[in-house]
C-alpha cells in the first residue's frame, strides 16, 4: 500500500551536510540549543528532562525508519519538498553575517534575498500539508498559510526600517545590503540602545515565536490536536530533514536578529563566543519561558493579536525612522 | 553500525492507540508522560501526534467490535521497526469484558504483541518498567 | 507576572521526578498487587471464584484436593476475593512488578492445591478446617474444636447430636 523512499534520495540529502562546513556548524549548534532548551523546560516544570544529546538522537533514528508515502500524494513533489526546504535553509546560512567571524560578500545576496528564503520553509510546510494527501495536512495547510500571512507583515515592516535607517545615514534612501547595517552599527552604537528603534526591536521580538512554532503560536505543526500538522503523513529520513530545516531556521533567524540589532565590535575567536552566547540567551529567555508556561492560542485569536500589536509596533518603528531622517 | 544503533535506541516515540478502552489505562498514560513525577522523557521518549512517526505503540482496551477494522488500520500505518505493548489487562485477555458479544478477543490474536502489563489500571512506575523493557526488544529489531 | 514566579520557584526547588527505573521507588502501603494464595487456611467454599469481577480464578476438583489457579492478566485487583474469603487464604501483597514478555503470559499465574485429608471417623477425603477459619468462627480453640476441624461434615453433626443426648455441652 506505500511505497519507500530511495537510497540514493538519501544520499543526496546528506551529501551538502558533509560538504559545506557552515551549515554543519550551524547544525550542530542548533540540535545543542533544542537540547538545552528541552532540558529548561523540563526543569522548569519540575521534571528531569532527556539527556542533552537528545535531538541528533531524533534526527539518527528518523534516518534509520522506513519513509512511506501515502497513495494519494505526488509522489516525487512529496518527497522533494523536504529537500527544497533543507537546501533553502543551507543557502540562507550562507548569507547572514556573523559579525567578526564571517562576512558575506556584497554580490552574494542582500536582505531581500534573505527574506524571500526565510519565506520558503513556510511555504514548503504549506505544500507539505497539501499534498500529504490527508484531511489532517489540509488542516494544517490552512493554519500555516493564515500563520504566514500574520508575520510576514511585522517583519517586512521592521526589515524595512532596518534599512531606511541605515539607508539615510548613507545618503541613499534605502539599502538592503546586510554589510552595510552592520558595519553601520559597529561604528554609531548598535540599534538596541537606540530608543527609536525600539518599537521595531519589539516587532522583531514579537514575530519570532510564530515564525519557529513556540507556543502560545505553533499551531500549525506539532500540534496533537491536528496529528501534527503538515507533517502528519511524512516519516523516516523526509521527516528527519524537516526537523533539520526547521533547526536550522532558528538558528539563520536568530542570528538575522543579531545582525540586524546588536553586531558587536569584536573580532576572531572572541567574536564567536559573543555570537554563541548571545544567541543562545536570546533563544532560551524566548522560547524556554514561553514554553514552559503558556498554553496555546487559537488560530484566529494569533492572526488577529498579530494584527493588532505587532503590525502598530512595526508602522510606528517605521514612521519614527522616517521621520527621524 | 552498532554506534548508531546505540545512539538510535536512546530515542523511542510513542504512540497510543485506545481500542475502546474506559480510558483508565489512558488517564495512567498520560500520567507517566506528562507530571513531573514519573516522567518518561528521561529515557527519550515523547509522545507523538501521528503514528507515522511512532516507534513503540501503546494499545490500550479491549478490541471492540465496532473500532477493530480501524484500529488494524493504523496499526498498519506505523512504519517498522515497532514494538507494541499491550497496557492493562482489557487488551492481554478482554478483561472484564472476556466472553462479551461486543469485543474481538484478546488483541493477539490479531497483531503481534511483545510486552504486556497488566493492571487495571497498572501503576505508573508498572507501566515505565514496561516501556523500559519495550526500549530494549526493539534496541535489538534495529 | 505570577509565572515568572513559579517558573523561578520550580528552578530552584528542584525536580521532584521519582528517580524509577534508574532508582529506589516507594510502594505505597495497603497497594492491591500480586495474589499470594495459603493452601493450609483455604476450605473450598470457592467465594473467590464466585465474586471474581473478571473471572480470572478457577477451581477444579482432583484427586489429590481442590486446585485453585489465578491469573493475573485477568485480575483487575479489585479485591473482592480478599474481601469474601473468610479465613483469609487468598491475600493481595504489594509487589508490582508484573510487566512481562508475551512469552511469559499464560506463566502468570498463582496456583495452590488444598490437600484432602481422611476423615478420622468415616475415612471419607475431604478438606480440612483450618486454624484460621476456626479462629472465625469460634473465637478461640480448645481441644473439641480442634477435633472437630478433622471429621467431615457427617461425621460432625452425627457426633454432636450424640453429646447432646449425653447431656454434654461442647
Amino acid at each position: 500500500m506505500f511505497e519507500m523512499m530511495n537510497t540514493l534520495e538519501l544520499k543526496v540529502i546528506l551529501a551538502p551536510l558533509i560538504l559545506l562546513p557552515a551549515t554543519f556548524g550551524a547544525l550542530i549548534f542548533g540540535l545543542l540549543l533544542k537540547g538545552v532548551d528541552r532540558i529548561l523546560i523540563a526543569r522548569l516544570q519540575r521534571r528531569i528532562g532527556p539527556p542533552l544529546l537528545q535531538p541528533f538522537f531524533d534526527i539518527i533514528k528518523l534516518m534509520q525508519k522506513q519513509s512511506m508515502v501515502p497513495i494519494g500524494a505526488p509522489r516525487k513533489l512529496f518527497l522533494a519538498l523536504p529537500l527544497l526546504g533543507a537546501c533553502s535553509m543551507f543557502l540562507a546560512i550562507g548569507l547572514v553575517p556573523i559579525p567578526g567571524v564571517y562576512e558575506p560578500s556584497a554580490q552574494f545576496g542582500d536582505l531581500l534575498v534573505l527574506l524571500y528564503l526565510l519565506a520558503i520553509p513556510a511555504i514548503v510546510l504549506m505544500l507539505a500539508g497539501s499534498a500529504s494527501g490527508s484531511t489532517f495536512g489540509a488542516i494544517g495547510f490552512s493554519r500555516e498559510m493564515s500563520i504566514m500571512l500574520a508575520y510576514e507583515g511585522p517583519l517586512l515592516l521592521v526589515i524595512v526600517s532596518v534599512a531606511i535607517k541605515t539607508g539615510l545615514s548613507q545618503g541613499q534612501f534605502i539599502t538592503f545590503s546586510l554589510m552595510d547595517i552592520v558595519q553601520y552599527q559597529q561604528l554609531n552604537g548598535s540599534f538596541l540602545f537606540d530608543p527609536w528603534m525600539w518599537p521595531a526591536v519589539l516587532a522583531y521580538l514579537s514575530f519570532i515565536p510564530a515564525n519557529l512554532g513556540i507556543p502560545p503560536f505553533d499551531i500549525p505543526e506539532a500540534e496533537s490536536e491536528v496529528l501534527e500538522g503538515p507533517l502528519c503523513e511524512y516519516s523516516g529520513p523526509a521527516l528527519a530533514l524537516f526537523k533539520i530545516m526547521s533547526t536550522m531556521k532558528t538558528i539563520v533567524v536568530l542570528a538575522l536578529g543579531i545582525a540586524l540589532f546588536c553586531p558587536g565590535t569584536n573580532t576572531g575567536m572572541w567574536a564567536a563566543v559573543i555570537f554563541v552566547f548571545k544567541c543562545s540567551l536570546f533563544f532560551l529567555l524566548t522560547k524556554s519561558l514561553l514554553r514552559a508556561s503558556v498554553g496555546r492560542m487559537r488560530i484566529d485569536q494569533a492572526f488577529l493579536f498579530y494584527f493588532k500589536w505587532p503590525e502598530l509596533l512595526g508602522v510606528v518603528g517605521l514612521l519614527l525612522i522616517v521621520l527621524q531622517g | 553500525m552498532s554506534f548508531i544503533t546505540n545512539v538510535s535506541k536512546q530515542s523511542p516515540w510513542l504512540y497510543r492507540i485506545n481500542a475502546g478502552s474506559c480510558n483508565g489505562c489512558d488517564v495512567e498514560l498520560a500520567t507517566t508522560a506528562l507530571i513531573p513525577r514519573y516522567d518518561v522523557e528521561r529515557l527519550g521518549c515523547q509522545y507523538c501526534g501521528t503514528p507515522k512517526h511512532a516507534d513503540i505503540v501503546l494499545i490500550t482496551g479491549p478490541l471492540t467490535a465496532r473500532v477493530k477494522e480501524k484500529v488494524l488500520q493504523v496499526y498498519k500505518e506505523i512504519p517498522a521497526p515497532k514494538v507494541t505493548v499491550a497496557v492493562g489487562i482489557c487488551p492481554i485477555s478482554g478483561g472484564v469484558f472476556r466472553d462479551s458479544y461486543a469485543i474481538e478477543g484478546p488483541i493477539d490474536k490479531y497483531i503481534n504483541v511483545d510486552v504486556n502489563i497488566p493492571g487495571c489500571p497498572p501503576r505508573p512506575q508498572a507501566i515505565i518498567e514496561g516501556i523500559a523493557m519495550a526500549i530494549e526488544i526493539w534496541k535489538e529489531r534495529l | 507576572m505570577k509565572m515568572i514566579k513559579v517558573l523561578l520557584n520550580n528552578l530552584i526547588q528542584g525536580p521532584s521526578t521519582d528517580p524509577f527505573p534508574f532508582g529506589e521507588t516507594f510502594t505505597p502501603e495497603g497497594l492491591r498487587a500480586r495474589i499470594h494464595f495459603d493452601e493450609t487456611a483455604c476450605t473450598g467454599c470457592r467465594m473467590c471464584e464466585h465474586v471474581c469481577a473478571s473471572g480470572a480464578i478457577r477451581c477444579e476438583d482432583s484427586e489429590k484436593g481442590m486446585k485453585f489457579t489465578v491469573w493475573h492478566n485477568s485480575c483487575t485487583f479489585c479485591g473482592l476475593c480478599e474481601h469474601y474469603c473468610m479465613p483469609k487464604a487468598i491475600t493481595l501483597t504489594e509487589d508490582w512488578h508484573l510487566a512481562h514478555k508475551q512469552e511469559d503470559k499464560y506463566k502468570m499465574i498463582e496456583q495452590g492445591i488444598v490437600a484432602l485429608v481422611s476423615c478420622e471417623y468415616c475415612s471419607k477425603k475431604m478438606i480440612p478446617s483450618g486454624p484460621k477459619i476456626t479462629a472465625v468462627a469460634y473465637q478461640g480453640t480448645n481441644k473439641m474444636i480442634e477435633k472437630l476441624g478433622k471429621i467431615c461434615p457427617d461425621c460432625r453433626r452425627k457426633h454432636s447430636a450424640k453429646l447432646l443426648s449425653k447431656g454434654t455441652s461442647l
